[in-house]
């Protein structure tokens, strides 16, 4: 079953535009949504969560069109923005006190459970939380709540590399069960590269590849040569630089002859977002 | 919408917001006095505090995370400032009346209005004047607050400026506001039920075309 299903999803503004963006989340696995800042991550998140309203296209969660069911689904989802933050002032108990009105399906047990588990103090303000202890409050409201479909925008940003761990480990604790799925977006591919179930990646608002972790960056190459070999492939990469011993570029595996001889690698995610980030946005 | 109303009382409204009405209120024990200064407080103070609290704890961001629809969102702000109006008026007028029991026995000359029926049907116009132009000025984009408060509060300014200087200038208008109120007990009550109409219709309106306005609104 699909946790999260989006179909040529259209958004036109001024400067910016959402093309046909499309990808699939199958239930209880996490995605990686990668992309450059102003790649297009959180508009499309916005357009899930119908923040803003799309020009054109489908969007199903669990199923069910979002635009028909809205508030039916967002009972079933939990979202967060990273380095946003709501009523800051207030305490934690103020706060979910409000929030648990919402939601039928609120389990206070669990709730209870869950701020013991994240070691998080209910009369704490939310200004006094780290950014971490943050997330991890979204994270409780959301699983009190029964979510079944987690939508977090960039939620490890800010952190350090023990909370970024720590929150990661969360994360794959969570869907192990089946019954949890995550969106997750960011630009640090490190997390990606060490929880994600499927890498989603977009750039200059159209997605450029959707797929398995694993198959995703093998469809990509990272090659390494001569600048007489550069001529060779020059028109089939993605990107390169070049450098004094020569070039690295990116390309396609499909386009490219492994018997030509030049060094080639699978690349990380960071490279391949690197070497995106440098052609041309027409192309891509 | 109960729900929301409770999260805009719980957490966007500082509890201080509340108790003011009852602290303004006291202003209608000052002797011959301008009574329509006394809810004109509630949109120079409270809804700028409030408005301002709203778009800095990022509640439009917030509500809408939430399993709710937008035109609950709007029918519960809208419910919200109509509690505080009711809030203000409703304690200026107890005030009202504590004051005609107060001074009762001394001969209280009044160059303004003073405290009647009439003259709270009168600030409910005010009230009514306000919401029409704050509220759907305000949904054309749910945060930009300053232009649609700045004229909504001259429009309810200008319009009470008018009555008062009327109700001044013309000598039966001041003899039935000010001195023989309770021989014309009847028209106060039909300009309270005039006032309570138009406010309940202003409003009403104020609601819709926000609602209307409030759909195209992209939460950026």
């Amino acid at each position: 079953m699909l946790a999260l299903d989006i179909r040529n999803l259209n958004k036109k503004y001024p400067n910016f535009e959402l093309k046909d963006v499309s990808f699939q989340l199958e239930k209880g696995y996490i995605m990686g949504f990668i992309g450059a800042n102003g790649a297009g991550k959180t508009t499309t998140i916005k357009s899930i969560m119908r923040m803003i309203q799309t020009d054109s296209g489908e969007i199903r969660v669990l199923g069910k069109n979002m635009a028909e069911h809205e508030i039916e689904l967002k009972q079933e989802i939990g979202c967060a923005f990273g380095g946003i933050d709501f009523y800051n002032r207030n305490k934690i108990k103020t706060l979910t006190d409000v929030i648990k009105r919402f939601y039928k399906n609120w389990d206070e047990a669990a709730y209870s459970g869950f701020l013991r588990r994240f070691k998080l103090d209910e009369n704490k303000k939310i200004i006094e939380l780290s950014t971490g202890m943050k997330v991890k409050y979204s994270l409780a409201l959301a699983l009190s709540h029964g979510a079944k479909l987690l939508i977090l925008d960039e939620p490890t940003s800010g952190l350090d590399p023990v909370a970024r761990d720590d929150l990661l480990d969360l994360f794959q604790q969570l869907v192990s069960g089946g019954e949890i799925s995550i969106l997750f977006s960011t630009h640090i591919t490190t997390d990606l590269e060490k929880c994600a179930d499927y890498i989603t990646f977009i750039a200059d608002g159209q997605i450029v590849n959707s797929a398995e972790k694993e198959e995703f960056k093998e469809s990509y190459l990272l090659l390494n040569g001569s600048e007489n070999e550069l001529s060779r492939v020059k028109d089939r990469m993605i990107s390169y630089k070049v450098n004094s011993f020569g070039f690295t570029g990116l390309i396609r595996s499909q386009d490219f002859d492994p018997s030509s001889g030049i060094k080639a690698a699978t690349p990380s995610l960071e490279e391949i977002m690197i070497y995106f980030a440098k052609k041309e946005p027409a192309y891509v | 919408m109960y729900n929301l109303v409770i999260k805009d009382l719980k957490l966007g409204i500082n509890r201080m917001f509340f108790v003011f009405p009852a602290l303004l209120g006291l202003l209608m024990l000052i002797p011959s006095w301008i009574y329509f200064l006394v809810p004109m407080y509630f949109y120079w103070i409270t809804v700028p505090n409030m408005f301002n609290n709203f778009k800095t704890q990022n509640d439009m961001m917030f509500t809408s995370m939430m399993p709710v629809t937008k035109k609950d969102m709007v029918k519960a702000r809208v419910a919200v400032i109509v509690i505080l109006e009711i809030l203000h008026i409703g304690f200026a007028a107890i005030f009202g009346v504590i004051h005609d029991l107060v001074y009762a026995n001394l001969n209280i000359g009044y160059q303004f209005f003073a405290p009647s029926m009439g003259f709270w049907g009168l600030c409910l116009v005010m009230m009514a004047i306000f919401n029409i132009i704050l509220i759907p000025m305000y949904y054309k984009t749910a945060y930009k607050f300053s232009v649609p408060l700045i004229l909504a509060t001259a429009a309810a300014m200008i319009y009470a400026g008018i009555v008062q200087w009327v109700g001044i200038e013309n000598k039966s208008m001041s003899d039935i506001f000010n001195v023989t109120i309770a021989e014309h007990i009847g028209l106060h009550a039909s300009i309270l039920a005039a006032g309570i109409v138009l406010f309940a219709a202003f409003t009403l309106t104020a609601y819709r075309i926000a609602v209307q306005r409030f759909l195209k609104v992209e939460l950026l």
